[in-house]
């Protein structure tokens, strides 16, 4: 019996090629997650798409021909080679973040080097977005930099930043001069709690501002792979005067849109507009 | 010659601003000739060719140089195209023109004529006062007496006078290519798949180098195989692009743009080149008729001042005429006078229903990707909904 007949093209694929970061996400008939993969992109960023569908397939026990459709998306799109269509990163955040938070009207993106305000429609659909530009404020590099001049792992600033009981006033954002105004800090004795509060909310702050050029309004969904990081949401949180949506799949926000893009072209499910 | 030719040899003059090699020809086929660079957005390129000279539109050093002087002559937040033109000058990128036209369209431009006067003592440097209040008579009158004040300096430079005569044919010569550029524009407009527009943008800005005869060939030649060419339409937003008539874009940003998916219909790139939507009439008294012309049959822009008529109600008339979807606000970063229109544009788009997109440029960029996901993004906003 062909292969085909007893392994029938019922899944789409969904692969988010993002600067740091590539994601891949599998769903179901259903629309249901069946498989993921997450690797670094590095250098290569046509094998880095490839690789990260290959183990997405193999985590889930797939095989290629049963995917009927794949869409790219992330900076490197274009590097999907293997897929069947291409649509930005800002369309399937949008549509990620509304599928998992249906109430979601404005989506705050925070990735590794860019930061995105959307404003999401009734159906899922772009309304307004707005992007940094030239600036790496807002993004998983600045917190890296920041992370790293302070000795302390990316993962571990997020709930150190909680703990902060004075935070400090940065007179930058700039990912390469904050340096400067950390090692002032520690040269004058401040608390790295205290630091670490002061260039969460320095931070969130200034994504915020970026944010407003679209409109915020309620709800707010967190994506991007800074949404994992508490002292952001909570910097977030606390700026905006509202509660924020994160989801433990927040990192996979992208790759989930792309995928339900994919699912609705091959028609496994029906349109969300 | 078939337009793929003519589209070649175009890009080929037009890909290095920095680069003017068809001045040197033009030169060397006119023995004694001067050229005269003429810095946007309204320079009267009839008045240097009504004195035998070259016009030659200057449009900064696009993005094949290196700023390494001009920083230390202006602050951080002025535009590129400034800074590039003083570079070409500083490096003797442009020992080959002879002079340079400058005109009040803001205060950048406005001290860079000083600048250059200061720096380049052997150069010819003519500053044009254009009137502020077109509403008035006296306006058109002030113009044509500045223009008459240009044409006794360009007397006293070269010793020759120039006639009403040499005026009227300098008239009809661009008053004829800046017809043929419209015509192509309209087959943009018809079938916006059988001209690209860095197609078109290179043919139009071919003309700013090579003199209105050359241009009017090339032109003449484009529109005569254009049809000819067979090119399926694609399904794309239909745009009108407004906002960077002084700084020129990179062209493969205009490529980008058009290649996530839109055709633009219209644009206002090389707009002092194509600033006369009908012709200059080439009767009567011919400094008058320029004058008139600026006052009434150029095209609306972000530096010219004209309070007869809103000028987003322009924007929103090319909008309804070519049925374009949407529009895109392409400005020059750090361009005060673009920047200004921005808000006037957008509560006028906002109130009529018309989506558009607002993106900002630099003549010095190498990578696009951040615009092209932008413009995708805008597409699929539109298609998705």
């Amino acid at each position: 019996m062909p292969y085909a007949e007893t392994n029938p093209k019922i899944y789409a694929a969904g692969v988010d090629v993002g600067s740091t970061q590539t994601k891949a996400i599998i769903l179901d008939g259903a629309g249901q997650i069946a498989a993921r993969s997450l690797i670094d992109t590095g250098a290569n960023v046509s094998r880095a798409a490839e690789r990260a569908f290959m183990e997405a397939l193999a985590s889930g026990g797939l095989h290629r021909d049963q995917v009927a459709y794949v869409v790219g998306t992330g900076y490197g799109r274009y590097k999907v080679t293997f897929g069947d269509a291409q649509i930005t990163e800002i369309s399937c955040h949008a549509r990620g973040a509304w599928h998992l938070f249906p109430g979601t009207r404005t989506v705050i993106d925070m990735g590794g080097q860019d930061a995105k305000g959307i404003k999401v429609g009734p159906g899922g659909e772009v309304k307004d977005f707005a992007m940094n530009d030239k600036c790496a404020a807002g993004t998983g590099r600045f917190l890296a930099n920041a992370a790293e001049a302070l000795g302390l792992g990316l993962d571990e600033i997020g709930a150190l930043s909680l703990k902060a009981r004075a935070p400090v006033r940065l007179s930058t954002v700039c990912t390469v001069f904050v340096e400067s105004d950390i090692m002032s800090y520690l040269g004058q004795g401040k608390k790295v709690e205290d630091i670490l509060g002061g260039i969460h909310s320095a931070i969130a702050a200034r994504t915020i501002s970026l944010v407003r050029r679209v409109g915020i309004e309620p709800e707010i969904t967190f994506t991007g792979g800074v949404s994992r990081n508490l002292g952001m949401v909570h910097a977030l949180q606390e700026k905006l005067g509202v509660r924020v949506n994160v989801s433990p799949e927040s990192h996979y926000i992208g790759a989930i849109g792309a995928a339900l893009f994919a699912a609705e072209r091959a028609g496994l499910i029906r349109s969300a507009a | 010659m078939a337009i793929e030719a003519i589209l070649e040899q175009c890009r080929a003059l037009v890909e290095d601003p920095s680069s003017f090699e068809a001045v040197d020809r033009w030169k060397a086929a006119h023995p004694g000739g001067r050229a005269v660079g003429c810095f946007p957005v309204y320079s009267p390129a009839e008045l240097v060719h009504a004195a035998g000279m070259l016009p030659v539109g200057v449009f900064g050093g696009g993005n094949e140089i290196e700023i390494a002087h001009a920083d230390s002559r202006f602050q951080s937040f002025i535009c590129s195209i400034i800074k590039s033109t003083l570079e070409l000058g500083l490096t003797g990128r442009m020992k080959i023109l002879d002079g340079m036209l400058f005109q009040n369209i803001c205060d950048p431009a406005r001290n860079l004529a000083s600048i250059f006067k200061r720096n380049f003592p052997d150069m010819f440097i003519e500053y044009l006062h254009l009137p502020q209040n077109l509403g008035s008579p006296r306006g058109i009158e002030y113009l044509a007496a500045e223009y008459r004040r240009v044409l006794r300096a360009l007397e006293g430079w070269t010793g020759q006078p120039i006639t009403d005569a040499a005026l009227r044919a300098s008239i009809g010569w661009y008053n004829r290519t800046r017809a043929l550029v419209r015509a192509l524009y309209q087959v943009r407009a018809e079938a916006p798949q059988l001209l690209s527009t860095v197609e078109l943008y290179t043919l139009s800005r071919a003309g700013v180098l090579v003199g209105p005869e050359a241009h009017a060939q090339l032109l003449e030649g484009a529109l005569a195989t254009v049809w000819d060419r067979v090119v399926k339409p694609k399904d794309r937003l239909r745009v009108v692009l407004e906002g960077s008539f002084c700084e020129q874009p990179p062209l493969g940003l205009i490529e980008g743009i058009e290649e996530a998916g839109c055709y633009i219909l219209d644009d206002d790139f090389l707009l002092g080149w194509r600033w006369f939507s009908q012709d200059v009439e080439v009767d009567g008294d011919p400094v008058a008729a320029l004058a008139r012309g600026y006052a009434d049959r150029s095209v609306y822009s972000a530096v010219k001042h004209d309070l007869r008529e809103p000028k987003a109600k322009h924007l929103l008339d090319k909008v309804r005429t070519l049925k374009a979807d949407a529009v895109i606000i392409l400005a020059p970063k750090f361009c005060e006078p673009a920047l200004f229109d921005y808000p006037l544009y957008r509560k006028a788009l906002e109130e009529a229903g018309i989506l558009h997109l607002f993106l900002e440029f630099e003549e010095k960029m190498w990578i696009f990707d951040r615009a092209r996901t932008e413009v995708e993004t805008f597409v699929e906003s539109m298609l998705f909904d």
